[in-house]
């Protein structure tokens, strides 16, 4: 019981860190590296909101939510767009913009293992013999209605049916009139403002700190990797099944082997399956 | 001459008198003192900030006394980055040499501060000559066990806090205390997966097994590891009641805001346990924290009276730096620099081979007691009492407040149980 209590949280956290960077390269084929940056620049104006502004919760979420969404948009309109189509250059770009966000953020003080965010409810209590705290369950309830609400906001509004166009074929999505560098703006905003929620979702269980922005890269990528690079459907899905095996190689092999999990499933999604578990670059299997 | 002259000439020639010893001060080149140091991270600013407290002191006092030239010392800081995830440990060495050969570095200390940076720099200080004094993080007994091995190739090499056999001494010792006090034998080791928290998780294994400890596990955790849940359900399966904790990264107050979240009933005893040191602590785990004991490794590191100079140094480092003394390099480093004083003024010099034998002869009382150097592996001679040699220092978080616990010599309050473990 307790692997599939704590299986679930660790999977939806997953899908919280990748489901921004699926979505933004989903829309625009752009490898957003700068979306841990993102992540942990949302958890800073957070607790700035929080701490020195002296806002309530709620509002200092809300706030957050928007300057990152804004901040990624702006970081799309003023620096990725020039690279756009230029891989290499994409993710040199948007690397270069990772570092500058983090050292920023280390250059201005924010140093140190004592900035957190406080819990959405205190307590816990037991599922099957295993205790777990409901700031957890609240995780998992909100990953659970963001992914439904995605997957709603793609099938049923203009601007998500919008993004669906342009991720299925960016060509024929213009040929339809859709402006494809406003929705990859959007895009850009949208999977900034994800980032910033799996932050806030996620960093009230321990600290801010600026090192996690390289690390939730990492997991994001892989979780994109073995989903299908672009599919948000396929990011779910790899988001539990990474997630499962994360912590059941703890159970059974040991804890020192958790992080090898992701890196082991990046190598073998690339040697077996290179597009993915649900990718839409077959392309890719074609030269392997 | 008339009188009025005379006095100008006299005032003038008083003035000069004045000024010229003033000026051969200024004009003497100063000791440089090259840091090399992780600044982003709790151990390397921690040392950053004492190493400058006493060096600002010394300069006050008029500086160092190089053969009846008074020279003052100048502090050159060198972000080496090996506390950070990722980073090779040739970074490290890079700041080293740059220290060196760009900065002119005639003494380095402080870091590297990750054992396997320390380490790798052992064979880049022989082939420079430079005297070096560990000060922060590196814990490794492999470092002065290298230099009782190679003594002529690594006698450069002095490290003046702690180690992890010693730390795994003081903690068994204080284990004892504490069965011996709640009956408290069942142990899980958690350690972060990097050279001197293995070494200390292993050797705490073995001996605390000897000593009639039930060692119920031990959970390796990659720096980064970001959930903790697995490993905490683990202890609590096996009864444990103590959780020994070895992790300097900061995702370790992940597991401690999880031990409290879910009540674990084992009382968290860290080491190296970096999220837990800073002052900071209580109010950012909004006293989650509470109960959880930490090894500073040195005393001065939280508020005791070790010796006379201890709170003397702690309300000086809080004074200049507006924070108490917040992490296990701060004592050691503010040390380091008083004592190569000390040995520098002995020695009459900067030769290396003088200060290497006036730094082996080092007897003096500092912060954390009385410092001496193992002659042979030039480690600082460790006690649980400060009249005797360097005391360590543990904590536990009562009520807001960093109460010193251990050893009992300088202890300031008792450890005390949180109330879902009391029997």
């Amino acid at each position: 019981m307790d692997i599939l209590v704590y299986g679930t949280i660790n999977s939806v956290a997953l899908a919280l860190y990748a489901l921004g960077f699926a979505l933004v390269y989903g829309v625009s084929r752009l490898p957003n590296f700068a979306h841990g940056a993102l992540y942990v620049l949302s958890g800073f104006i957070t607790w700035s909101a929080l701490n020195t502004l002296g806002l309530p919760y709620p509002l200092a979420i809300l706030l957050a939510l928007l300057a990152t969404a804004v901040i990624g948009a702006v970081i799309y309109q003023f620096v990725l767009i020039r690279v756009r189509g230029m891989e290499i250059s994409e993710i040199i770009a948007s690397y270069a913009i990772a570092l500058a966000i983090l050292e920023g953020i280390r250059y201005v003080g924010f140093r140190g293992m004592t900035y957190t965010l406080p819990v959405f409810l205190e307590g816990r209590t037991t599922i099957g013999g295993v205790m777990v705290d409901y700031h957890r369950l609240l995780v998992v309830a909100i990953g659970a209605a963001l992914f439904a609400g995605l997957w709603a906001f793609t099938r049923f509004t203009r601007v998500g049916l919008a993004l669906r166009g342009m991720a299925q074929d960016e060509r024929a999505a213009m040929m339809l009139g859709i402006d494809s560098d406003l929705m990859a703006v959007v895009a850009m905003a949208l999977g900034s403002a994800l980032a910033a929620l799996a932050a806030i979702l996620l960093l009230p269980l321990g600290n801010i700190v600026v090192e996690s922005g390289y690390n939730v890269l990492i997991l994001a990528i892989a979780v994109c990797i073995v989903g299908g690079i672009g599919s948000w459907f396929g990011a779910v899905i790899a988001a539990f099944i990474i997630g499962f095996a994360q912590i059941l190689t703890v159970v059974y092999l040991g804890t020192h082997f958790q992080m090898m999990v992701a890196l082991l499933a990046i190598i073998l999604t690339l040697i077996l399956k290179p597009s993915g578990l649900f990718g839409q670059q077959k392309e890719l299997e074609e030269r392997v | 001459m008339k009188a009025g002259h005379v006095k100008t000439l006299v005032l003038f020639m008083l003035s000069l008198a004045l000024i010229l010893p003033a000026a051969s001060v200024q004009a003497a080149d100063p000791i440089v003192l090259g840091c090399p140091l992780s600044t982003a991270f709790l151990y390397g600013w921690d040392a950053q900030r004492a190493i400058t407290l006493a060096v600002e002191e010394i300069n006050a006092a008029g500086g160092v006394d190089v053969a009846g030239e008074k020279r003052k010392f100048q502090v050159e800081v060198i972000d080496t980055r090996d506390l950070e995830p990722g980073v090779p440990v040739s970074e490290a060495l890079l700041a080293v040499e740059k220290l060196i050969l760009d900065r002119g570095a005639d003494f380095i200390v402080g870091g590297p501060v990750r054992s396997e940076a320390a380490l790798a720099a052992m064979p880049l200080l022989s082939k420079y000559r430079k005297i070096s004094i560990l000060t922060t993080g590196a814990l490794s007994p492999k470092y002065h066990a290298l230099v009782a091995d190679n003594y002529d190739k690594f006698k450069y090499c002095f490290r003046i806090h702690g180690e992890a056999k010693w730390l795994v001494k003081e903690i068994l010792t204080s284990l004892i205390e504490i069965r011996e006090k709640y009956d408290l034998n069942k142990v899980f080791i958690m350690v972060q997966d990097v050279s001197h928290a293995r070494a200390a998780g292993q050797i705490l294994s073995k001996v605390a097994g000897e000593k009639g400890f039930d060692i119920k596990g031990m959970e390796i955790y990659p720096t980064g590891t970001g959930d903790f849940s697995m490993g905490l359900i683990k202890a609590r399966k096996n009864d444990a009641e103590i959780l020994s904790i070895w992790m300097d990264m900061p995702e370790s107050s992940i597991l401690l805001k999880q031990w409290y979240d879910l009540r674990v009933p084992a009382l968290p005893f860290g080491s190296t346990l970096a999220a837990a040191e800073q002052p900071g602590f209580w109010a950012a785990t909004e006293g989650k924290g509470e109960y959880c004991l930490a090894n500073v490794v040195n005393a001065g590191n939280a508020p005791s009276n070790a010796t006379d100079w201890t709170m003397k140094f702690y309300n000086a480092y809080e004074k200049r730096w507006d924070i108490p003394p917040e992490g296990l390099g701060s004592s050691s480093s503010y040390m380091a620099v008083y004592v190569l004083k000390d040995a520098i003024e002995r020695a009459g010099s900067l030769d290396p081979d003088k200060v290497i034998a006036a730094l082996e002869k080092t007897d003096m009382m500092g912060v954390y007691g009385r410092l001496r150097f193992d002659p042979k592996s030039h480690q600082v001679i460790p006690s649980f009492d400060p009249k005797e040699g360097a005391v360590g220092s543990i904590f536990q978080w009562q009520d807001g407040e960093r109460v010193v616990v251990f050893p009992k010599s300088i202890a300031m309050g008792e450890i005390q149980l949180p109330p879902w473990m009391k029997k």
